[in-house]
């Protein structure tokens, strides 16, 4: 007999739903996030394809299924640091890291206020910043402030403490260790989006108004850097005309061979974003192939349809900025009328695909990966879900981590 | 609109050829879209565009012969380093136009260069016997079982007058710097590598069979090549012919030998420099810092980079035979690289090549901008620094 309990790695919508599947039937499951809250990637978008709603709905059902489900344990700003023993009995080693924010912290956000210095705000993809005391967002779970030591002063300066009428800051918290017991792990990190700035003549990095697909998220986001106003980095200035490149990186032996599978549908939902905003703007997508695979066909009829939205069948090729205006000039071959095209833009997003966490941040676990980094197999208890296995939406990682739910539940079973 | 003819021939006979990766090709359009002709306006860059002469050789469909598309790629290399595919694109525009070259078929401008480099073994209509003439009150050494490096000098750089001065300056600083060194004489012959881009393959192997004869009955080891064309068809397509030789560009000997501190420069030459990678030192080779950290060992040289550098480097349009094009004015992208170096405030514009100092300096002269800005070799602005 095994242990009967589940460890799941990584708080995204893949590591959510298999745990709280796994917790609904009775078992004992502990989350381990890295972040400071739950919720993953899909916390950073605005809305989902094909439905167009916004993701929080969804993830406010999964966070309240964990308050209310005493067999769901998690820990955010914590990794796993090693694993041992065999499938159904299995120690783990976890470190948490300190959020220098403890239970009494009431999200009144008067730290913030007094707070002098500053930090990249990631959540935001480095679009805007924060302070070095902040909170990841504001559908944050759980909702309460964290520090972010490499940008605190410390006791120095010590503001925060004064501000707080909780008692809620503590700027000597250490980092914690612990060990969990369990009968099987459910690895599902996710992934990360690929490095725009390696595809150098795409300018991403030299250029402000490049922005890749995830930041465009942001962008239109309501609570993201211009609560949802889609604007040019550069200038703040309403983006009336926006070209998506896409293959950004993928299809590419240079840089990823396989296609992400979701950059079409993305680009396609965030061409919605700008015409919804801006009737009057002209959204351009330079394409490969257009991949709408199974049902999402429809989707893209249906969006294809608005006549502001140019469909150039031609990958995108160096693009360069006006240093004047920072307008961007896309360059590609039209192959339907096979002649040069050279348009001016308000702004470039890059469709880049997914790059599964586990090709840069092996786990501390044997597990078997193919040469892009993703998970294949997984038969000795630990077992991965969501885009740790091959890029896919939303709706396919649910899919992915239930299965993993019942092989991790097998697991502890001893089978 | 008339109608085209699939030839599934004509596909097999351009595999066979070198198109081995045609059917790589997912017909993405980067090529097309990184293509230097996309820079500038005109007939050619109207007409030319390279993913869709990958498709006419997928189906063996006649246009990719018309003289203006076939002869169009300078084989720059820009599409290819960034062809999602890794489709080998320049041999497939090799073998195209092999279909033409091999039956006798070649551009009016090109046909003077393959009749002396058949009659003389080089493309400049140049006797052979001349061929040493840029040595002229220079002391050369003569190569020797002895010595360590050949030194292959360019044909560019033995018959043309301005560019046996970078003959001249190289072997200058190899001798100041104590490089054992030394050069055949009349019986070389132009490396081959343009002609075999231009698609007379026979040709490109007489020439190399030739050469490799000639260098292993003196038993050469290593080769020093003033020119990046000539380090590329030594380094990687003359093993397949059975020539196998440890060859460097000169830049990047030299450059070991400043990094060792064996090779100080003093003079102060006080000049803005821009550098231009030549495609086939840089992107063709992977060559990109010694040329710079020799720009750098220089006292008073304020090295600026170009907008389009190392990877991205704009090519000077020389190469894959277009040395010999007329192209009109405003329609060169050479004349892009000037005024690349014009917008960086360089007072002098310093490469790597034979082909591009043809190239940019005649675009230097053309945009009348000879008075502000210098194109020169590096080897003439390093001896500059020697002889201070």
């Amino acid at each position: 007999m095994g242990n009967k309990s589940i460890l799941v790695v990584g708080g995204g919508i893949s590591g959510l739903t298999a745990a709280v599947e796994a917790a609904e039937v009775g078992y004992e499951v502990y989350i381990v996030e890295k972040n400071p809250y739950l919720g993953g990637r899909v916390a950073q978008l605005n809305q989902y394809f094909p439905k167009l709603c916004p993701p929080n709905c969804g993830l406010e059902i999964n966070f309240r299924r964990i308050k209310n489900n005493p067999k769901i344990h998690f820990f955010t700003q914590a990794e796993v640091t090693g694993v041992s023993g065999q499938e159904g009995d299995l120690e783990v080693r976890v470190k948490i890291n300190p959020r220098y924010v403890n239970e009494n912290c009431t999200a009144c956000g008067k730290c913030v206020e007094v707070c002098p210095a500053e930090r990249e705000n990631d959540f935001n993809y480095g679009l805007d910043k924060t302070k070095a005391i902040y909170l990841p967002h504001i559908f944050a779970f759980p909702l309460k402030y964290v520090i972010d030591s490499r940008a605190c002063r410390g006791k120095e300066c010590g503001k925060c403490l004064e501000a707080c009428a909780y008692g809620a800051i503590d700027l000597d918290m250490q980092p914690k260790e612990m060990a969990l017991k369990v009968g099987s792990i459910v690895w599902a990190t996710g992934w990360n989006p690929y490095d725009a700035s390696k595809i150098s003549y795409y300018g991403f990095g030299r250029y402000k108004n490049v922005i890749t697909n995830v930041m465009m998220e942001r962008l239109a986001s309501i609570n993201g850097p211009t609560g949802g106003r889609i604007v040019r980095p550069s200038d703040g200035k309403p983006v009336e005309k926006v070209a998506f490149v896409q293959c950004a990186g993928s299809r590419d032996e240079n840089h990823l061979p396989y296609c992400s599978g979701i950059c079409c549908l993305a680009s396609l939902k965030q061409a919605t974003y700008v015409l919804e905003q801006n009737p009057a703007a002209q959204a351009y997508i330079f394409f490969i192939d257009i991949r709408a695979l199974g049902k999402y066909e429809d989707f893209y009829a249906r969006v294809k349809d608005n006549p502001n939205l140019h469909l150039i069948k031609g990958k995108a090729g160096e693009i360069t900025e006006d240093p004047e205006t920072k307008d961007l000039i896309v360059v590609a071959e039209d192959q339907v009328t096979q002649k040069l095209m050279k348009e001016r833009f308000d702004m470039v997003v890059l469709a880049t695909g997914m790059v599964p966490a586990t090709r840069e941040a092996r786990p501390p676990v044997e597990m078997a990966f193919d040469g892009n980094g993703f998970v294949v197999g997984g038969a000795n208890g630990v077992y991965g879900a969501g885009c740790v296995h091959r890029p896919m939406d939303v709706a396919s990682c649910v899919q992915d981590a239930t299965a993993a739910a019942l092989k991790a539940i097998q697991s502890t079973l001893g089978r | 609109m008339e109608s085209k003819e699939i030839s599934l021939e004509m596909r097999e006979y351009l595999i066979s050829a070198g198109a081995q990766t045609l059917d790589w090709c997912m017909q993405c359009g980067l090529c097309s879209a990184l293509c230097p002709w996309r820079q500038v306006p005109g007939h050619i860059s109207e007409s030319f565009y390279i993913r869709r002469m990958q498709r006419l050789g997928q189906l063996g469909l006649e246009g990719f012969d018309a003289e203006e598309v076939l002869f169009a790629c300078t084989t720059c290399g820009m599409c290819q380093v960034n062809c999602p595919r890794q489709v080998k694109i320049i041999e497939n525009v090799r073998s195209m136009r092999s279909t033409t070259v091999e039956a006798g078929f070649v551009p009016g401008t090109l046909r003077s260069v393959i009749g002396s480099l058949h009659a003389n073994g080089n493309p400049w209509s140049g006797p052979r016997e001349k061929r040493m003439d840029w040595q002229k009150g220079l002391d050369v050494p003569a190569f020797t079982p002895e010595t360590e490096y050949f030194l292959f000098v360019c044909c560019t750089s033995c018959y043309d007058p301005r560019s046996q001065r970078i003959a001249r300056s190289v072997v200058e600083v190899l001798k100041r710097a104590g490089v054992s060194f030394g050069v055949i004489g009349t019986e070389e012959s132009c490396c081959g590598e343009t002609v075999r881009k231009i698609g007379d393959e026979e040709l490109f192997k007489k020439l190399a069979e030739s050469n490799i004869e000639l260098f292993r009955s003196r038993g050469v080891r290593k080769i020093l090549t003033t020119s990046p064309h000539c380090l590329y068809t030594f380094k990687y397509e003359y093993p397949e012919l059975g020539g196998e030789f440890e060859v460097m560009h000169y830049t990047q000997l030299l450059a070991e030998l400043a990094r060792e501190g064996r090779l100080a420069f003093d003079g102060a030459a006080g000049r803005r420099v821009a550098y231009h990678d030549p495609c086939y030192l840089g992107r063709h080779n992977g060559v990109f810092e010694a040329p710079r950290l020799l720009l750098q060992s220089l006292p008073g040289v304020e090295l600026v980079e170009l907008s389009r550098s190392r990877e991205r480097s704009l090519c000077c349009a020389g190469g894959g035979g277009r040395l010999w094009a007329e192209v009109p004015r405003g329609e060169r992208f050479g004349e892009l690289r000037v005024l690349d170096a014009e917008d960086k405030g360089a007072d002098t514009l310093v490469t790597a090549c034979p082909y591009c100092i043809i190239m940019l300096e005649a675009d230097c002269l053309a945009l009348e901008k000879n008075e502000k800005l210098k194109v020169m070799e590096i080897s003439e602005l390093l001896i500059q620094s020697l002889r201070e």
